[in-house]
């Protein structure tokens, strides 16, 4: 590995990975640190009980209903952008991984069809989805609403898709190389395999990783800290 | 200009105020906009600060700019914004403008209740002398009656003479009193200032033989309004003070929604005390007096088209949807509901005390519109509503838009529809 | 008779529901001069108790209360 890959997808990721982590925990800490005001804040009609309230709960936070009787093409890209999320998450995870249970089904090549298939559709689908986010935030009244850190967020994501995506699609997919190199993470030994340092993908990596670990990075300190407290949000509602 | 100490009496004021909730909703609002089909204000101006992301961000900006490491890093990127005389007065606009009727909350994704936003901002501007000047007047008018009422006591009860001679003669009893200062009566009735809500009711518990009070005070809380607790507090103090010292067991709040807001879910917060008695609205103590036998109607004596506006506090942030309609549908022939309704209804357009300030007659009026279309389709020529706020504003977009609908308290629509021994109103 | 307050503005508040009178008295106080007197004529009983409430929290005066049938009237005088 050259000095600067190694700074950047290997040190790098540590940092990243233990500030989103730390972060994220310290916020979750601040959160309930802070006293909580005893005005119930409940709307109505209110879930008689504890399982139909969490059922809410489940409901306003996974499907958004809310948004879908406001803004139909929004709630479509909106719960595409997070399905897909789900989706790249898994994906990743079986750079580390492999997922047993489809490979026997499929085999060595059904898995990588398969593979190819869906993680091409998802960097699309994500593609599309963070450019309707941004192209919406140039419109009025969002465009008055936004702050300059909704626009950059927005281009970080995209820019780490954009990667991923050059990465997924563009040429015969390594991986192998891709498998060796989140061991050697896991190992903490990072390393990238020949084909990787020999090619001019490597340049893509290096920069698909590092904005990750951006993104990583400003998570706690960023709305997308959404995806946790915004459950707390919506059991206040059925308080 | 605001004053260096303004400033940070006002910063102060969002320290203090900070709690588990104001964290969630500074941190996870993602300024996605869904709200904005939500704010009548919004959706009726199209002007930006009324957008309830938009008067959130206000308090966001200041909270950014003096308690987060992203507003001292990066402050232009996060906007982090010190309290200067541009947010102020928008901070103003934003605050006081919004009635507090949380249809926003209900269409948020992540459930952000942007009143809270708004009565932090109402209490920042109270700190520095720029609150709303009328609420203020109206919240210390309440609180001098209530620390002078042996001033006035005797001065309230001569105004209730009229009232009660009229409430002997529609009940034909002689006899029958409004009585004020009964201990251990079982309810202590807090109507509103004026006889509106007292003489109906009279002729309601006379009717049910219910066993109560009249309070002295009136229930509206404009220290509520104004957006300073301390005085909200005291002002509904005094007939908590009452109810204690007269040993009853329920307190009973007249149609007015943002005082049955304030006492069901607020006060005890305030005052940290559990209260000894409960708090009940009167349109679910007819209800019940319905629903028991203890009041008679007469099914379908109201001939003409009749509809039921949902008071935000009374629906929305009540829990009370279907009692009110089970009455109006017991007297009227002809039912009409408005579309959307519950939880998703529209504003009227006057809550949050913009009925007092003549400086949003203007923004009432444009933004009442929505229900104004509501109200047109239904056809209906009589609208029933249990809140006193939403009254006053429906008659006016109802004077204004020639509607040609007559507006009725619950209480009235009730007593109309009794069968009662004494005299017919004159 | 002795009572020879010329109101410099008068009000007719009949039918307004508390605490509209007073809201209307606070609105226009400002329209007479200080030492200027308001007469406010209300229906409903409340203002019996919100005005002079009023005057005495925003420091002015009512120097008169009478009965004029079923309405209240008032003469709030204005002192700052």
């Amino acid at each position: 590995m050259d000095w600067f890959s190694f700074i950047v997808a290997g040190i790098m990721v540590y940092v990243a990975v233990a500030v989103f982590l730390i972060g994220s925990i310290y916020r979750v800490i601040q959160w309930r640190r802070a006293p909580k005001s005893t005005v119930k804040q409940g709307m109505f009609p209110r879930a008689e009980n504890p399982f139909k309230r969490t059922l809410k709960l489940g409901k306003d936070s996974l499907l958004f209903p809310q948004v879908l009787d406001t803004d139909r093409w929004m709630w479509f890209f909106v719960i595409g952008m997070h399905l897909a999320g789900i989706g790249l998450f898994f994906g990743h995870l079986r750079l580390l991984f492999e997922i047993t249970p489809l490979y026997n089904a499929l085999g060595a090549g059904g898995m990588e069809t398969l593979a190819s298939w869906v993680g091409g559709a998802i960097g699309i689908s994500l593609f599309i989805a963070f450019t309707y986010f941004l192209l919406r935030r140039f419109k009025s009244p969002y465009r008055e609403l936004s702050v300059p850190e909704d626009y950059l967020l927005l281009l970080l994501i995209l820019l780490l898709v954009l990667l991923g995506d050059h990465l997924r699609l563009t040429h015969p997919f390594d991986l192998a190389s891709y498998r060796d190199y989140m061991s050697s993470l896991l190992h903490f030994k990072p390393a990238f395999s020949t084909a990787i340092t020999f090619s001019a993908d490597k340049w893509v990596l290096d920069a698909h990783v590092l904005t990750a670990n951006m993104l990583l990075i400003y998570f706690p300190f960023s709305k997308l800290v959404h995806a946790m407290g915004g459950f707390a949000g919506n059991l206040l509602r059925s308080e | 200009m605001v004053t260096r100490e303004e400033q940070d009496l006002a910063v102060k004021i969002l320290d203090e105020k900070t709690n588990r909730q104001l964290l969630y909703y500074l941190d996870i609002c993602t300024r996605c906009g869904i709200c904005k089909d939500a704010c009548h204000q919004y959706v009726a101006t199209g002007d930006v600060l009324y957008l309830p992301a938009s008067r959130a961000q206000l308090i966001r900006k200041v909270f950014r700019k003096y308690f987060t490491i992203q507003g001292k890093l990066i402050p232009s990127v996060v906007e982090a914004t010190a309290p200067n005389d541009k947010l102020l007065e928008d901070l103003y606009r934003a605050s006081y403008a919004c009635t507090s009727c949380r249809r926003c909350m209900y269409y948020c994704p992540f459930s952000i209740d942007t009143t809270w936003f708004t009565s932090i901002g109402r209490a920042m501007l109270v700190a520095i002398g720029r609150g709303a000047t009328i609420l203020g007047e109206l919240a210390d008018a309440a609180i001098m009656k209530g620390e002078n009422i042996d001033m006035f006591r005797d001065i309230l009860i001569e105004g209730l003479k009229d009232t009660e001679d009229e409430f002997k003669a529609r009940v034909g009893d002689p006899a029958a009193t409004i009585p004020i200062g009964k201990k251990g009566a079982h309810s202590l009735y807090v109507a509103l200032a004026g006889t509106h809500t007292i003489l109906p009711m009279a002729i309601i518990f006379h009717q049910a033989k219910a066993d109560w009070s009249l309070s002295l005070f009136e229930a509206a809380n404009y220290g509520y309004f104004y957006g300073d607790t301390a005085r909200a507090k005291k002002i509904a103090q005094r007939f908590v003070d009452e109810a204690k010292a007269l040993g009853v067991q329920e307190l009973i709040i007249s149609e007015c929604g943002h005082a049955y807001r304030v006492m069901e879910f607020l006060y005890e917060a305030w005052a940290k005390e559990k209260l000894p008695f409960k708090i009940r609205a009167v349109v679910d103590v007819m209800h019940d007096y319905i629903k028991e036998g203890r009041i008679k109607l007469k099914p379908g004596s109201l001939l003409e088209p009749v509809t039921y506006h949902d008071p935000c506090q009374v629906g929305r942030n009540g829990g009370f949807y279907e009692e009110p309609r089970n009455i109006v549908k017991a007297v009227a022939a002809d039912y009409r509901e408005m579309t959307p309704n519950r939880e998703k209804q529209w504003c009227c357009g006057g809550g949050g005390g913009l009925v007092a300030e003549s400086e949003f007659d203007t923004l009432r009026q444009v933004s009442g519109q929505k229900k104004v279309e509501q109200i047109r389709k239904t056809g209906a020529k009589v609208l029933v509503t249990p809140c006193e706020n939403c009254r006053l504003q429906i008659e006016m977009l109802n004077e204004k838009n020639n509607l040609g609908i007559r507006i009725s308290s619950m209480m009235d629509l009730v007593v109309e529809s009794m069968d009662l021994p004494g005299a017919k109103p004159a | 008779m002795a009572d020879e307050l010329k109101p410099d503005l008068e009000l007719d508040l009949k039918g307004l529901l508390c605490p509209l009178p007073m809201v209307r008295v606070s609105q226009n106080i400002t329209k007479v001069a200080v030492g200027g007197i308001i007469k406010a004529t209300a229906s409903d009983p409340g203002s019996m108790a919100d005005i002079p409430s009023w005057a005495r929290t925003t420091g002015n005066e009512v120097v008169k209360t009478e009965r004029d049938g079923k309405n209240f009237v008032f003469y709030v005088k204005r002192l700052k």
